[in-house]
């Protein structure tokens, strides 16, 4: 396969996923989103493997070994942080109520506010990996000219 | 690291594009390489030097000057 079938192909693959986001959403199952997620990740791996004119030379991978190192020492710092304020919510025992508590326990993160916070926490992901790699490839020489 | 892919891609009359694809990397990364931008494995290093038929220490110059530091 050549490398722009291949972009045609992700670019269909990122479409369709956004459709089948949508249909989530408005039918309220997150399942289908989730499985469709990484059955597109996993064909999108193996169509790569086919395509002939995509060099990956040791250059290309060290650019994105750097940003995804760099990304991970960044955000598992964020996401441990926020992720024990999910864990306090497994690990609250309330204390013995002199009388009988009327309604639902008290949640300390709501689920919305947690879509919320994993939403925000996607985002970074994606920025920090861009800005990251972004830098590396400056750094490495992906947009040095040359009089030739 | 110094090096002279320059020179000896002259001396061969190669383009960047042309000794890019003899080794099996992209012309940025030997343009990266050639300007210092980018230290090559020395599986790379030896690749380079085996296609001008010529020990590696010959186009790659040890230099303590533009040592780079250690990374972590």
């Amino acid at each position: 396969m050549k490398k722009n079938t291949f972009y045609l192909l992700v670019g269909c693959i990122a479409l369709t996923l956004l459709g089948i986001f949508w249909y989530s959403v408005e039918t309220h199952r997150p399942l289908l989103i989730e499985i469709s997620f990484v059955f597109a990740i996993l064909i999108t791996y193996l169509v790569r493997r086919t395509v002939t004119d995509l060099i990956d030379d040791e250059r290309t991978i060290k650019i994105t070994e750097e940003a995804m190192v760099r990304t991970f020492q960044v955000f598992w710092v964020v996401f441990a942080a926020i992720s024990i304020g999910a864990v306090m919510e497994i690990l609250y025992i309330p204390e013995f109520p002199r009388e009988p508590r009327s309604g639902r326990p008290p949640v300390i993160l709501p689920p919305k506010l947690m879509g919320y916070i994993q939403l925000g926490l996607l985002c970074l992901m994606i920025f920090l990996y861009v800005g990251f790699r972004i830098y590396y490839a400056r750094k490495y020489g992906e947009w040095e000219t040359d009089e030739e | 690291m110094r090096n002279k892919i320059k020179v000896y891609r002259a001396m061969h009359d190669l383009t960047q594009e042309d000794l890019a694809q003899a080794i099996g990397v992209t012309r940025q990364t030997i343009l990266a390489i050639e300007k210092g931008k980018y230290v090559p494995s020395l599986d790379l290093a030896f690749r380079i030097s085996r296609h001008f038929r010529v020990n590696v220490e010959e186009i790659f110059l040890y230099d303590e000057a533009t040592r780079d530091p250690p990374s972590g």
